[in-house]
Order: C-alpha cells, then sequence, then structure tokens
C-alpha cells in the first residue's frame, strides 16, 4: 500500500509545482521572458492569505473586529487572495517589466530586474514582517480517509483537483479564446498585435493576472498543507517550478503541468528508496538528463528563426 | 472627393537621423495612391509613422501632422487606429503569426470588432472566396503556407479587421510574377467595392498602372507626383525608377 501512498504525495507536491510552473510558463509564453519573480509572487500569495485570513477570524492582521465562522473564512479567502495577488504581479509588471519594454531593452536586462524584483519582495517581506514565522490558522477540519490502507486527506484532495482543473481552464483560455489566440500571436509577433487592433498591454496584463493568481492559489493551498510562513518559502519552490516548465517546455501549459507532476513523482520516488538528503540532488541530477536529451523539454519545439 | 487621409510637413526622426524631411501627401476617399521610391527612401517610415507602431520600433514624429478624416493621429495608441478609425495595414513581410492556424490568424483580427457576428461572418466568407486557397487551408498552421499563400491571408487578415482604408507595404515582394498579377488584380477588386488604398512598391511600373495617383519618394522628401499617366509619361520618372 506504501506504494499508492506515495503515489498520492507525489500528485500532492507535482500539483503545486504544476500551479507556479503554470505561471512561468504562461508569461515566458507571452513575452519570451522569465519571471524569476515567480516564486516569491507565490509566497506574497501565502502571505496575502494569511493576512486575509486571520482578519476574518479576529486572530490578527487588521482590526476590524471580525468573527468569521472558519468555513466562510475559506470562502473568501480564496478568492481575495487570488486577487490581491494579481494586483501584486500587475503591480511587478508596470513597474518593472513595462517601462523596460518601452524603452526596447535586451532581455538579459529583464530577466536581471526579475531576479531583483524577486530579492526585493523576499527582503521586503523580512523588513516590514520580522524573521519570524507566521503560523497559518487551520480554515478546514482535516478529515483523513482510510482506504485500504492509503491515508487520503481532503485537502491533499483539493490540492490535486485543483491543479487539474486550473489547468483545464488555461489550457481552454490559450486554445480556444481569442485573448488566448493573441496571447500566443506576441509570441511570435509582438509587432503585428496592434495592427490587428489589439491593445497589447491590455494582453500582456491578463497574462500576469493568470500566472498571478494561480500563483495566489499554490499560496493558499499551499499554506493550508504546511502551515509555516517564512519570507524565502518561495525561493527554492520556485525554482524547481521553474524547472518543471522547463522540462516540461517551457511556453507550453501542458508541459508545466507534466512537468510538474513529473517532479514530484522523481522527489517521492527518490525519498522512498534513498535517504531524504538525495532527493534535490538526485531530482535536478534527472531533470538535467532529460533536458540534455531534449532540450526544448517535452512538449516544446524549437524556436524557429523568423524573417 | 473627400480626403480620407493627409499627411502635412511630416518630419521623423530614427534616433539622430532624420528619415523624412518634411513630406506632405494625401487620399482621397476611394483612391488608389502609391508611393514609390527607391530602397531607404523613407516609404516604410511613412506607413509606420502613420499607423503609430509602439516604439522602440517605430520612428519618432517631430514635426507635422498626420489627419484621417481630419483628426490628429499622432497621440492615438497603434491598436486604435486600427479598431476605431477602421485603417489596416499589411506589412512588409506580411507579418502573420505562423505559430497560428489558417483560420485563427484570421479570427484574432476580428479581436476588436464590434458590429456583431453577421458582419463578421459575411467577411469571413469574403475572405474565404477571395482566396479559396485559405479555405483549403484553414486549420493548417499558417507558417506552411507558400509565399503567396502568406500574402493572401495577410490580406485576409486585414480584410477581417474591417478596414475602409488599407495600406500595403511591398506586397509584392518575394511573389512570383502570375501571384502578382492575381494579388494586384484582388487589389483592384477590392478598391471597386470603395476601399482606399495606399500602396508602397519598389516595382515603380507595376504600382503606377495599377494606382490614381502616385508620389515619388527620395532620400526623405517628394520629389514628384501626379496622376499615373503623367508620372509614366515623366522623363525623369522614367529614368530614375522605371528603367527608362
Amino acid at each position: 500500500m506504501e506504494i499508492f501512498q506515495n503515489i498520492l504525495n507525489a500528485l500532492q507536491f507535482g500539483s503545486f509545482y504544476a500551479l507556479i510552473a503554470l505561471g512561468y510558463t504562461l508569461v515566458y509564453g507571452v513575452l519570451r521572458l522569465i519571471n524569476f519573480a515567480h516564486g516569491d509572487i507565490f509566497m506574497v500569495g501565502a502571505y496575502l492569505a494569511y493576512f486575509v485570513a486571520v482578519t476574518l477570524l479576529g486572530i490578527g492582521g487588521l482590526n476590524l473586529g471580525l468573527h468569521v465562522d472558519p468555513a466562510l473564512a475559506l470562502a473568501i479567502t480564496v478568492p481575495a487572495t487570488m486577487i490581491l495577488t494579481a494586483l501584486v504581479g500587475v503591480t511587478l509588471e508596470r513597474t518593472a517589466y513595462r517601462p523596460l519594454r518601452r524603452k526596447g531593452a535586451d532581455r538579459l536586462y529583464v530577466v536581471i530586474t526579475a531576479l531583483m524584483a524577486g530579492l526585493v519582495l523576499e527582503n521586503g517581506n523580512l523588513a516590514l514582517l520580522g524573521a519570524s514565522r507566521k503560523r497559518f490558522p487551520d480554515l478546514i477540519d482535516k478529515v483523513i480517509w482510510n482506504l485500504g490502507g492509503v491515508s487520503v486527506t481532503n485537502l491533499k484532495v483539493v490540492v490535486i483537483v485543483a491543479a487539474i482543473a486550473v489547468f483545464l481552464m488555461l489550457q481552454f483560455i490559450v486554445t480556444r479564446t481569442k485573448i488566448g489566440m493573441a496571447m500566443r500571436g506576441i509570441s511570435y509577433d509582438k509587432f503585428a498585435i496592434p495592427l490587428m487592433g489589439i491593445p497589447l498591454d491590455t494582453i500582456i496584463v491578463v497574462t500576469f493576472v493568470l500566472g498571478s493568481a494561480m500563483a495566489g492559489l499554490a499560496g493558499i493551498l499551499f499554506a493550508m498543507s504546511y502551515p509555516i510562513l517564512e519570507p524565502y518559502m518561495g525561493a527554492l519552490i520556485g525554482w524547481k517550478a521553474f524547472i518543471a516548465a522547463v522540462v516540461g517546455g517551457i511556453g507550453d501549459i501542458r508541459g508545466a503541468i507534466v512537468g510538474g507532476f513529473m517532479l514530484g513523482f522523481i522527489e517521492i520516488g527518490v525519498v522512498a528508496v534513498f535517504p531524504s538528503t538525495l532527493r534535490d540532488l538526485f531530482a535536478f541530477s534527472v531533470l538535467l538528463i532529460i533536458l540534455w536529451l531534449r532540450p526544448t523539454g517535452i512538449y516544446g519545439v524549437a524556436q524557429t528563426t523568423k524573417i | 472627393m473627400n480626403t480620407l487621409l493627409e499627411v502635412k510637413n511630416l518630419k521623423v526622426r530614427y534616433g539622430n537621423i532624420e528619415a523624412l524631411h518634411g513630406i506632405s501627401f494625401d487620399v482621397k476617399e476611394g483612391e488608389i495612391v502609391t508611393l514609390i521610391g527607391a530602397n531607404g527612401a523613407g516609404k516604410s517610415t511613412t506607413l509606420m509613422s502613420i499607423c503609430r507602431l509602439p516604439p522602440p520600433e517605430a520612428p519618432r514624429v517631430t514635426e507635422g501632422d498626420i489627419l484621417y478624416k481630419g483628426q490628429s493621429l499622432l497621440n492615438m495608441p497603434p491598436h486604435k487606429v486600427v479598431s476605431d478609425l477602421d485603417m489596416a495595414l499589411v506589412p512588409e513581410g506580411r507579418r502573420i503569426f505562423g505559430n497560428l492556424t489558417v483560420e485563427e490568424n484570421l479570427k484574432l483580427a476580428t479581436y476588436a470588432r464590434t458590429d456583431g457576428h453577421e458582419h463578421i461572418a459575411q467577411d469571413y466568407e469574403r475572405v474565404y472566396q477571395l482566396f479559396p486557397r485559405l479555405a483549403e487551408r484553414r486549420k493548417q498552421r499558417s507558417e506552411s503556407l507558400s509565399g503567396g499563400e502568406q500574402q493572401m491571408l495577410a490580406l485576409g487578415r486585414a480584410i477581417m479587421t474591417k478596414c475602409s482604408f488599407l495600406m500595403l507595404d511591398e506586397p509584392s515582394m518575394g511573389l512570383a510574377p502570375l501571384l502578382m498579377y492575381d494579388m494586384f488584380r484582388t487589389l483592384k477588386e477590392l478598391n471597386q467595392g470603395g476601399l482606399t488604398i495606399l500602396l508602397i512598391e519598389q516595382n515603380a511600373n507595376l504600382a503606377l498602372r495599377f494606382a490614381h495617383r502616385g508620389y515619388v519618394l527620395d532620400t526623405g522628401e517628394i520629389v514628384a507626383h501626379g496622376t499615373s499617366e503623367e508620372l509614366l509619361a515623366d522623363p525623369e520618372v522614367k529614368k530614375a525608377y522605371l528603367g527608362g
């Protein structure tokens, strides 16, 4: 039965990676920009979820004298966190990336800006809230089902279902809607987008809204699963999600979900056999080998040069 | 006839280099007007200035004005020029979205249209009627099209944005003569249906035979203009642009 337990855990971890990887891949797919601040947007999402939740429960945050029922608090916290995190992502785009785009800066400088923006978010959080960790309040009662020796918690099920639902929704948007077509069009030829009567900046903002909202959702689900928050929580998981996106084929939504789940399975698989200290070494080595065999990732296609 | 587009004493810079030294010309409703001139004369720059393409690609207007139906375009964002004024540009090199299918390219061009499904459906029909090849290749990724088909798609896309004023930058480039004549015949048809056309061409002979009027652009200045017949008969123009 241990194998089923491991599969479930791998799916849960994979879901977090996939949710974050989707944000990397969306922004890359549109702007050919690796938004290295995205892992820290996830961290900001977890903190925003924390502040919304404790404010609603009346145990911290803004003292509004509220004492909302935990179930209702959860129902409000999820959309509120997604909206607030999306705003953070859009602000980042406006203040950091858009000015560089306007000036026609080389991509290298935009990537460096993204790395710096991530560090600003981490250290801004540290300066603002101090080094002490925050404990995320319990919003749902943990239910554990025992299915033939495999312990399934309601939270794990929610996390996995959320990742798959988000993937299906984004895949629909990107492949079936005009906004999605515009997103794909930008990646091919930014110049021609306004000639179709399409406001370029609006499409870019939508991209950041989608990516950041999903990072916010990942943030709240992660905080509920592992309720200790600290400013650097987004750094390593962000890197891993980025690598998952690259292995899956960055720029392709399917790649993010496959890469994310694959990383989850590799990590849990390594720990099942070897000491857990070898987890990251093995996981990253396996991913390196995959990239060595297929540099564009699983779903990626080599970018053709344009005239 | 009403003047649709009026370019007045336009001066344009790329960085420190002035590319247009104060050019003036106009296009009236229902006309086909062509700008001819050698490579680097400023033809594409003129079109890019009219379309207000976003910096850093776009040239910077330092003096003069561009009026469309009397309204200045200088402070208008580029997508509004297309969506609100019904102007369209088929750019040099076509710039179709190669990673999208033919159908998706056309659909994307309707993004900002608000005139309802019926009109849009009519335009799809028109495009597929003008270019049956596009209908055959609807589901195909557009980068797999031939050069001629890509040019059809670029023109089809312009039609799908609902345009009453069409600008074309070197549509004959890279096309075999037969396809080129087909393309110009189609443009003539569209013009007879009420579309106003501003055409940029290096192939001056072809352009003047097709257009009603023409302007000759030389290193950022207009050096001659007149009806096509006048320009075709002008000895100077003949010598410089029509191969003797």
